[in-house]
């Protein structure tokens, strides 16, 4: 089991809520207006009248195989426009209830 | 949620909201009257005495200073003003402007009921007076007619004027100069003598002949008939056989000693229609009617009314004051369409793609309906401020549309879904799209707090703008995100341009222009003191013009009407006024083409009537009313051709003086006049220093219509009676007051009823007994023995001169001399006869004021600079709070002065003097024009928090910002093109604020575009480099707040 932790502009809600979709990945957590910045380029998204955009968060448990194919449609979904900005880290899942 | 999201996600709800906002504009639109000016009245009520038989002086001393002493504690009192006639008194209560005149006629009532028991005993019950515009007469007909003219009143009573009042809205039907019928008994005082009968028993008896009365009831047999004596005339015919007296044990008839004619009365008013004879049908509308709707009711029901007339009888539109009102509405509606049009083609021209332009469009129509529906609700009119209101507004509405659409389309050009690009791009910029409207508001608003007359008409203009605007911003961050999701799609960028295209044509134009200004910039800051230096000379130099321009209070509009009031020599019988006025007739027919219809009455009407109110008559006067041709159709302007009328009546020597009014007659515009108060008790020296003044100031080049307000002395035969003669024959004064009124004038008489009409009869002696001096003398006075004394003997006639009307302003006396000057601007007339009175010498007593147009016209610029500071106060705090700088909202404001640079040069192009109107929009420029500056300035402030260098981001800004700079101020000039351009009914009124808007508009557009950046730079570079010296530069040990370096 792998927790996937995205980070994205929330112009792009709509398109990760239809990646997850298509991935039938049911789980998920969601954190909405969060402010950040990317470690090498891209603007920042600070909820800011200089930098105005925000970012949706969304943390998916889901099995090893399935993270793959999240991080392919991610990596898709960027190359689209990497000025829009969207980002998704891995970790392992140790144990749960 | 908020409520773009909501917006967008809910758009059937959005558009259901915007529908009934739509249907209820529609509805209110459908239900609006049509007007020329917003209802406004003028805040005066008038107190109406009458004291028969006293003369100007008594009347003053004993009626008006008794009645303005009781009106003094009226709360709200602006002036009182009276004039003193003979038999009446007129007090005028000037309030100001928005008192409630319910409230002050009440107290004003209490007021004379105070002083009421102080008048003299004979004085009428003071009536007041509430004079309202809406009072005016709406609608003049014409009458002519030949051989039916003597029963013209009958036949118009009865087929026009009892089916015209049940029109709806009509309010009264009247007839002018109709020819009364009137039953006249004429003596012939030799016979009437001969018989040793009096006038007093003639009158006597006729009133004892002409009666019906009931004599009580008879019971008999089982009925009850009531009895009654019928006495009263059948037919005129049997006035003659009337027995008056026995005289030698012959019987006396009426026709013995008398003529009796039935005819018709002996009008002391002679009117001509286009200098035939004729009447006039004057109507007025019920007050809150629509008058458009009221006229175009009546003229639509009139042919019909006309066919069942005789054939001789001619009816003609003399004045509608629905025309000119049509007139202007209909132009002003065409130049909303106009400037709607202009706006639509600047959004596509820069947007360059047709749903985006119509998703921002779509803000136009909504806008402006909601407007609609506060002209229904505060139950005002479609008027002409109202229409030029959403003129001003029309340009203003899409600003807010094309903000949020622009970052719309930034996010779906990026890649985001419509949907979401809409949710997210509105909530990025919704509050800088509130807080630049808030600007236009900051000056938008103050506009309904300010008072007086200007205030009482921009107050819709303040109230219609700001609700525009707001909605607009409303709809801006609803309406356009939802469209916006629906409508928009990512457009994919073609792989060839195609030679005739919008990015190959516009787009490339648009491009140079980018590169011409960033070069420009670029240029002005490396020289940033030339540039202040030069655009600080422009505005010395503006201002230095403006100070040598003229100012008017109101602009004139050419309204297509004109009235001349002609004084001949004081006591002049009408039939000699009536040559003059025949004279002048036919100079008018042969000079004046333009003269659609003119009307000229001389005399007056003994039957007095309501129009006596509005215009004074008098055996002496002439006055004449014009309706001119279409504006169109004629060279000449109604100054024009008063000009000329001014020219030839100074050439008639019969002439004593004259008052031609251009525009004058019913619901006319204020006139631009200079008018001196001369306050001072005694006649004498007041009058000759008006005349002295009015002679001096008629030198002066542009003075037209001179006049002085008090008039002539009038000659009065005054009846002195010897009381010891008198004494001695048995007579009193009374008696022969009396004998003398019955025999000249005729005693109080029954009257003559036939088909339930009532008729005067009228005894007097013959017209040839009653017109000379010695006809006076030989007038016999009955005493208690019958015996026969002439007046002669009893008391001497003697000829006296005394002023016919005193006028008082705030209790002292007073004498105007009023100037209106020709080709002249008002403030420049002011100067100079400011100047010749200042040669005058003038007695300490007697003080000198000026008044009038001027008067109004400083009290507005009063007004209108204050409104101007609180504008700029409001829109400092405003910038202040939205950029949380002082510094900021400085910057952008050095923009303002150059817009009244750009007045001030718009008025020198295109040649027309300022007034109050294009004030007023030099007060709305700083609304509009620190919009441009505020964009620029924001988007400079990003760049640079951003990260970019100072001039950098300066010119980086200025070339991304000068688009949307400029597609604002395109809309908003293009959109006040029509107005400042329009030529037809009424343009002179609102032209002028077009000219000014735009004027201003396009100069400041140039500086803030060059100037506001390179203040920008001169005011932030220090701050720039002292940024580096950081307080919080704990990491180096260097800074303000580590420990080592204290």
């Amino acid at each position: 089991m792998k927790a996937v932790f995205i980070v994205y502009n929330q112009a792009q809600t709509e398109k990760v809520e239809y990646l997850f979709e298509k991935l039938k990945i049911r789980g998920f957590t969601r954190w909405t207006d969060l402010t950040g910045r990317g470690s090498v380029d891209g603007p920042p998204h600070m909820n800011t009248h200089t930098w105005p955009e925000q970012n949706t968060a969304r943390m998916a448990v889901m099995e090893d195989e399935t993270v793959k194919a999240v991080l392919e449609g991610i990596k898709k979904l960027d190359e689209e426009n990497t000025d829009v900005g969207i980002r998704a880290f891995v970790w392992d899942i140790v144990d749960y209830y | 949620m908020s409520i773009y999201g909501n917006a967008v996600k809910r758009p059937i709800t959005t558009i259901m909201i915007f529908v009934a906002l739509l249907v209820m504009g529609g509805y209110s639109l459908n239900k609006l009257p049509i007007d020329f000016y917003p209802d406004i009245d003028f805040p005066a009520i008038s107190v109406i005495t009458t004291y028969a038989g006293a003369s100007a002086a008594d009347i003053e001393t004993n009626v008006t200073r008794t009645i303005e002493d009781g009106l003094n504690s009226v709360g709200n009192l602006k002036n009182i003003t009276s004039t003193s006639r003979d038999n009446m008194s007129i007090v005028v209560c000037e309030f100001e402007w928005g008192t409630n005149l319910d409230e002050a006629s009440n107290e004003m009532r209490d007021g004379i009921s105070f002083i009421e028991t102080f008048l003299p005993e004979e004085v009428e019950k003071p009536m007041l007076f509430k004079f309202s515009s809406s009072a005016m007469p709406v609608l003049f007909y014409g009458v002519t007619a030949d051989e039916s003219f003597e029963a013209i009143a009958n036949i118009l009573d009865e087929k026009v004027v009892n089916p015209l009042n049940r029109i709806d809205g009509v309010g009264s039907v009247g007839l002018m100069g109709a020819p009364g019928r009137e039953i006249q008994v004429d003596i012939d005082p030799r016979k009437m003598e001969s018989y040793n009968i009096s006038v007093e028993m003639i009158a006597g008896v006729l009133n004892a002949e002409n009666l019906n009365l009931p004599a009580g009831n008879l019971e008999m047999g089982m009925m009850d008939y009531p009895l009654r004596v019928k006495g009263e005339f059948p037919s005129s015919d049997v006035l003659d056989d009337i027995v008056l007296a026995s005289f030698n044990g012959q019987t006396v008839y009426l026709s013995d000693v008398a003529t009796v004619r039935d005819t018709i009365r002996d009008t002391s008013l002679d009117e001509r229609l286009n200098g035939k004879t004729g009447m006039r049908i004057v109507i007025q509308k019920q007050s809150g009617a629509n008058t458009v709707q009221v006229c175009q009711d009546i003229n639509a029901m009139m042919p019909e009314l006309i066919k069942s007339l005789p054939d001789d009888i001619e009816i003609t539109t003399f004045w509608d004051s629905s025309l000119f009102i049509s007139e202007s509405i209909n132009n002003l509606s065409n130049t909303l369409m106009y400037a709607a049009i202009a706006v639509v083609l600047v959004v596509l021209f820069f947007l360059g793609r047709w749903r985006a332009t119509f998703i921002v469009i779509l803000t136009i129509p909504i806008s402006l309906i909601v407007s609609f529906i506060y002209l229904y609700i505060s139950g005002s009119s479609i008027n002409i401020i109202a229409l030029s209101s959403l003129s001003i507004a029309i340009g203003m509405v899409v600003d807010d549309a094309i903000v949020v659409l622009e970052n719309i389309t930034k996010h779906v050009e990026r890649g985001a879904r419509p949907r979401e690009a809409a949710i997210y791009a509105t909530n990025e910029v919704w509050l800088a799209v509130i807080v630049t409207t808030l600007t236009v508001v900051a000056v938008f608003l103050p506009l309904t707090l300010i008072g007086g007359m200007t205030g009482e008409l921009f107050r819709p203009l303040g109230y219609i703008v700001t609700i525009t605007v707001v909605t607009s911003t409303i709809s801006a961050i609803t309406l356009t995100p939802m469209l916006a999701s629906k409508m928009m799609k990512l457009r994919k960028k073609p792989e060839k341009v195609r030679a005739i295209s919008y990015d190959n044509i516009i787009g490339r134009f648009l491009n140079s222009l980018d590169g011409f200004y960033s070069r420009t910039l670029k240029l002005a800051l490396r020289f940033r003191w030339g540039t202040l230096i030069i655009a600080f000379v422009i505005f010395l130099l503006s201002m230095m013009m403006a100070g040598g321009m003229g100012f008017q209070f109101m602009p004139e509009a050419d309204q297509g009407s004109m009235t001349a009031a002609i004084e001949l020599q004081t006591g002049l019988r009408v039939d000699e006024t009536t040559k003059v006025a025949r004279k002048i007739d036919a100079f008018i027919e042969e000079n004046m083409p333009e003269a659609k219809f003119y009307y000229t009455s001389s005399g007056s009407d003994d039957q007095g009537g309501f129009m006596s109110l509005f215009m004074e008559t008098g055996s002496h006067r002439i006055n004449i009313n014009f309706t001119l041709t279409d504006l169109e159709t004629r060279n000449r302007n109604v100054w024009d051709l008063s000009n000329m009328l001014t020219e030839y009546l100074e050439t008639i020597p019969e002439i004593v003086t004259f008052d031609v009014v251009p525009n004058g007659g019913m619901g006319g515009t204020t006139e631009n006049n200079v008018v001196l108060e001369i306050y001072g008790y005694d006649f004498e020296t007041t009058s000759l220093i008006a005349n002295a003044l009015a002679d001096s100031v008629s030198t002066i080049e542009g003075a037209t219509n001179v006049n002085v307000s008090r008039d002539p002395s009038k000659p009065q035969l005054q009846i002195v009676p010897d009381r010891e003669k008198m004494a001695q024959h048995g007579l009193n004064t009374y008696t022969l007051a009396n004998s003398v009124r019955n025999r000249v004038e005729g005693p109080y008489m029954s009257r003559y009823r036939e088909e339930g009409e009532e008729y005067d009869i009228v005894v007097r002696f013959v017209e040839e007994e009653r017109s000379s001096l010695s006809n006076l003398n030989d007038i016999a006075l009955m005493n208690m023995q019958n015996q026969v004394i002439r007046l002669g003997e009893v008391a001497d006639i003697e000829e006296h001169w005394s002023p016919p009307n005193i006028e008082r302003k705030n209790r002292e006396r007073m004498v105007t001399v009023s100037i209106t000057p020709y080709k002249v601007p008002l403030s420049v007339m002011a100067e100079q006869v400011q100047a010749k009175i200042n040669q005058m010498d003038i007695p300490s007593d007697v003080n000198l004021q000026m008044g009038g147009a001027v008067e109004d016209m400083q009290e507005s610029m009063k007004d209108l600079m204050l409104l101007l500071l609180l504008s700029l106060i409001l829109t400092y705090l405003v910038m202040a709070s939205q950029f949380e700088s002082l510094k900021m909202p400085f910057i952008i404001m050095f923009s303002i002065p150059f817009a009244f640079t750009g007045v001030v040069l718009a008025h020198v192009v295109t040649g027309t003097t300022m007034n109050v109107i294009s004030m007023v929009g030099g007060v709305m420029l700083v609304g509009i024009v620190v919009k441009n500056a505020i964009v620029l300035v924001d988007y400079i402030n990003l760049t640079r928090a951003r990260g970019v260098e100072l001039k950098e981001a300066i010119v980086e800004s200025g070339k991304s910002r000068l688009r949307p700079v400029l597609m604002t101020s395109l809309t908003t000039i293009l959109a006040m093109l029509p107005l400042a351009l329009s030529t037809g009914s009424g343009s002179e009124i609102w032209s002028p604020m077009g000219i000014a808007v735009i004027g201003g508009l396009i100069f400041s557009t140039i500086v803030t575009l060059v100037l506001v950046p390179v203040v920008y730079h001169m005011m932030l570079r220090k701050s720039d480099a002292r940024k580096v010296k950081t307080e919080y530069d704990f990491m180096n040990g260097t800074g303000e707040g580590n420990p080592e370096n204290n």
